[in-house]
């Protein structure tokens, strides 16, 4: 049954899918996102938060070191909700190659990214935790970037040109019919219902399931995803980003990333994106070259380890790997394999999101007859609140919660929350108290109408994120979530489930570096909820 | 190194457990302050999203140590707090009070009045005065307390006055504190008199300052530090000829042995603490060695004591009360928790609802207790208990000397 229509249809909810739904829909296309789960569910969350200067890449691929400069400057000039506009550091220590040096100086500056050498001293005064083995260091523009606001702010700018969404919607089915896509057909993960959209341009912006949306139009297309784990720490190591300055390699970045750092990452081929497991060995292999850096790494307490896989594109007959291109390919499928209606994007950097979205419309655009040109460069993702109103904001945040809480927030739900802390101030409670999130926020990030469940807010308030990994927030926003979630619940059973599956994701990331201060950590979520709660009932 | 460690880390090793917010006294007697957990660790990862804020309640903290003896991790919580009370008051000094400058700098005006011919009597008197017509509360400090008075002669006059016995071979020197020295010199009497008891010489040392506990919690850490660097020094020189260091003010002698440390985190601070002892703490040590003078009670006056919060952060149990016990002395611990005053923070004016509200418990078992003295090495604890019961008090190492007097 048909219910719906749109010009395009972008399948994929990650940077890449977001990136193209704002710049079709400031072209004036109508465009619809479908995302299988929550949005940014993937490799756009699931990786370092790193906003590349293309430092990394100036020796071995200078055209994308060029591209990353280019648009880390844009983003940091378009993106400040989401951007932590801090800076980099590469540095050398002994034992790495001393000859790599020169060639990586002349490198950046001939991608046009600015280097400043660093005296041991100076470096160790910035960066006081850095090794006492530290060799040469250079001061780079890279940044953090935050993959969960950067998409949702995507997706927000493009709903302003009327672009549309829908999450938890899985496509199950491509519809072609003589030759062309007509329509798709898409399941409510929530509803579990099935229902057909129909499309002129069916978009397949899957990241590393690209593959597999593929094969549904019975089209090969080689994507091999690449499993990058990454270690998240308790609190920010150092302030600024710090590179080896070597041969790119695994474990070569920490990246500061609001309250933690994250350390990666590993790059290993693996059939099937789904998985996101991880071991004791990756972490140990982390962790060995990490030292490297900071030779205290160890006594920093490890939050979780995560892991996501790269949309890696590899042309026929090549590696994957650390070696495959991390450029992008925009394939025509009209062109390559005489399928009408259906283009696929695949590969990329999380960097180049917004030139990747770009060049891939500049193909799309002119196919539906619309010659607008690119804006998305022009204007801000999203309008930023303002210092007075943040100011005025303050009385009612927990300290250190106005910055935070309005970049996520926004200029539309910013006075909301703020309208219900003053009138409301029972939802001044810190509910989170390790990411300083009030409850007002929960409850209005809850009532968004793509809110199923506690993991979903998490992703958008940073919820359990910290210190205690959901210990305290989990049955507090259980309580929540029984009032708010009643009507929406049917996809993830009553809150109770809701709340267990919560901790249980949680509890993924922290199996594989249960030791030390983290397992003393996970032996008093284990005591509270299985004792204290008894949440499984006394079953085994 | 490892030294670094422990500073660096210490935040980062809280599990969020809350065994710190369910013993801060503070947080149970006034709901405005946001408790350790949330103003120490907790916040200590949220600065970096916006430098010009700061917690309001962190004045709030008492510096108590409650959520440190508590903590299972090995927290520092209340000196992360006084860390970022300092860093608040570097950036607005102007925010400082009369009361914080007064309260945290009162070593400097018992000096400027000792230079002064009848400089304490007229203080004393000024004192009264100013109580009596309410000043005390136009300047920050609350107007129901009596300040404690300042001695017409310090410890530090009358000890040039003791003769000491001839001939005692084994020397300690002696960190008398403010307290003791300015306000409560005949403690420091009776310490020299139960030390020369035991065969031991009391030095003293002109070159020491205030321990620094008052600068810190006042949030005039720099100034701290000077008295650390001077103090600490001092320590070391005697630990190379062997001569321990003895305080009879328990947040004194907290304060060498383990808040420089954890505020400063240097490594000849970490050597000096291991010279510094409580003197009931060295007297135990004494015992047993065998050493110490063997002295019995026959009197069953009652005793009653109290365990000041600093005494219980030393991690040393209560030899105080332990001691008094073995020699057959009618003692025993009230087991209230904090009496409230924590050094000066009662005596700021809006701290005194708070300050009295903690105290109430131990007030109350005081009261019922029947006992006719209240013991306790701390200063300001025996001035809240004063306070709040009228009851008599004394220091334990007054009650020993007692003894070996009879």
């Amino acid at each position: 049954m048909v219910k719906d229509k749109a010009t395009v249809v972008v399948v994929g909810g990650g940077a890449t899918g977001v990136g193209i739904l704002r710049d079709l829909s400031m072209r004036g296309i109508d465009a619809l996102l479908i995302e299988k789960l929550d949005m940014v569910n993937g490799a756009s969350s699931r990786y370092h938060g790193l906003l590349h200067s293309g430092a990394r890449y100036a020796v071995r691929d200078q055209e994308a070191a060029k591209e990353c400069i280019e648009e880390n400057t844009i983003l940091r000039r378009i993106g400040k909700s989401c951007v932590e506009a801090i800076s980099g550091m590469f540095v050398q220590v002994e034992g790495d190659d001393p000859d790599f040096v020169d060639p990586w100086v002349k490198g950046c500056a001939e991608s046009g990214i600015k280097t400043r050498e660093l005296s041991k001293e100076e470096a160790w005064s910035l960066e006081p935790n850095l090794s006492r083995k530290l060799v040469r260091a250079f001061e780079v523009p890279d940044g953090a970037i935050d993959g969960f606001r950067m998409s949702w702010q995507n997706v927000q700018s493009a709903v302003r040109y009327g672009g549309r969404y829908k999450t938890y919607t899985e496509l199950i089915k491509i519809n072609i019919e003589s030759g062309a896509v007509k329509s798709i057909t898409v399941r409510d993960n929530v509803t579990k219902e099935e229902y057909d959209i129909e499309c002129e341009i069916l978009v397949n912006a899957a990241g590393p399931w690209a593959g597999k949306v593929a094969q549904m139009a019975g089209l090969d297309c080689s994507v091999s995803p690449s499993k990058g784990t990454l270690i998240a720490f308790n609190q920010r190591i150092s302030n600024r980003v710090v590179n080896r300055l070597r041969k790119p390699s695994n474990g070569d970045i920490f990246v500061p990333h609001g309250s933690i750092t994250i350390l990666g990452t590993s790059s290993i081929t693996i059939p099937d994106p789904e998985d996101t497991s991880t071991s004791w060995e990756e972490v140990e292999e982390l962790m060995k070259t990490g030292e490297g850096v900071f030779e205290h790494l160890r006594d920093y307490r490890i939050l979780r380890v995560f892991a996501g896989s790269r949309p890696l594109y590899v042309p026929k007959g090549a590696d994957g790997g650390r070696n495959a291109s991390r450029g992008f390919v925009t394939l025509d499928h009209e062109k390559e394999d005489g399928l009408k209606g259906m283009m696929t994007i695949c590969g990329g950097k999380f960097t180049t999101y917004r030139l990747m979205a770009e060049k891939f419309c500049d193909v799309l655009a002119p196919k539906l007859g619309n010659t607008a040109k690119c804006r998305t460069a022009e204007e801000d993702l999203v309008p930023a609140v303002s210092e007075a109103d943040k100011k005025a904001a303050r009385q009612y945040f927990p300290s250190y919660g106005v910055n935070l809480a309005a970049t996520r927030l926004g200029t539309e739900k910013f006075p909301e929350v703020v309208k219900t802390l003053k009138e409301n101030p029972e939802t001044r409670e810190v509910l989170c108290e390790c990411e300083n999130v009030t409850m007002a926020e929960v409850m209005r990030i809850a009532q968004e109408p793509t809110s199923h469940s506690v993991a979903d807010v998490r992703r958008r308030t940073r919820l359990g994120m910290g210190t205690c990994q959901g210990n305290y927030c989990a049955i507090r926003s259980a309580a929540i979530a029984n009032k708010l979630f009643k009507d929406k619940l049917e996809g993830c059973g009553d809150s109770l489930s809701d709340m267990k599956n919560f901790l249980q994701a949680r509890w993924k990331g922290i199996t594989p570096v249960m030791a030390g201060k983290t397992l003393r950590e996970a032996e008093m979520t284990r005591g509270m909820y299985e004792v204290l709660f008894n949440v499984n009932g006394g079953r085994r | 190194m490892e030294l670094e460690e422990r500073a660096r880390d210490s935040a980062d090793n809280c599990i969020a457990c809350t065994s710190c917010v369910a013993v801060c006294p503070v947080t149970k007697a006034n709901p405005d302050y946001r408790g350790p957990k949330l103003v120490g660790p907790a916040h200590n990862r949220m600065h970096f999203s916006d430098e010009s804020d700061y917690e309001d309640s962190l004045k709030l903290c008492s510096n108590c140590k409650n959520c440190d003896i508590t903590c299972p991790n090995g927290v520092s919580v209340a000196t992360l707090n006084m860390l970022e009370r300092a860093k608040y008051y570097k950036a607005h000094p102007e925010k400082h009070t009369q009361a914080d400058q007064m309260l945290s700098h009162n070593f400097q005006m018992a000096d400027m009045l000792k230079s002064i011919p009848f400089g304490r009597t007229c203080a004393n008197i000024g004192m009264s005065i100013g109580e009596a017509m309410g000043m005390m509360g136009a300047m920050g400090i609350a107007p129901q307390r009596k300040s404690p008075r300042f001695a017409t002669k310090y410890f530090r006059e009358m000890y040039k006055e003791i003769k000491q016995p001839e001939g005692l071979t084994k020397e300690v020197l002696f960190f008398p504190g403010c307290f003791i020295d300015v306000n409560d010199p005949e403690v420091g009497v009776a310490f020299v008199k139960v030390m020369n008891a035991n065969g031991y010489k009391v030095l003293m040392d002109d070159r020491f300052k205030c321990c620094g506990s008052p600068l810190v919690v006042g949030g005039y850490l720099d100034e701290a530090r000077s008295h650390a660097d001077n103090n600490v020094a001092i320590i070391n020189e005697y630990a190379a000829k062997n001569i321990p260091v003895i305080a009879c003010c328990t947040s004194c002698s907290l304060m060498l042995k383990a808040e420089y440390t954890e505020l400063f985190a240097q490594e000849e601070m970490a050597q000096a603490a291991k010279n510094v002892y409580d003197a009931f703490e060295f007297l135990t040590i004494l015992a047993e060695k065998g050493e110490l003078k063997k002295v019995h009670v026959s009197s069953d006056k009652k005793f009653i004591y109290h365990a000041p919060c600093h005494l219980r952060a030393q991690g040393m149990g209560m030899p105080a009360v332990d001691l008094l016990k073995e020699i057959g002395v009618n003692i025993d611990s009230a087991d209230a928790g904090c009496c409230g005053m924590s050094g000066s923070y009662g005596f700021h004016k809006e701290n005194y609802e708070t300050s009295m509200k903690i105290g109430s418990e131990l007030f109350d078992k005081i009261n019922a207790s029947g006992a006719h003295k209240v013991v306790c090495d701390c200063g300001t604890c025996r001035e809240q208990i004063k306070h709040g019961t009228n009851a008599k008090t004394t220091h334990p190492i007054q009650v020993l000397a007692k003894a070996y007097e009879q």
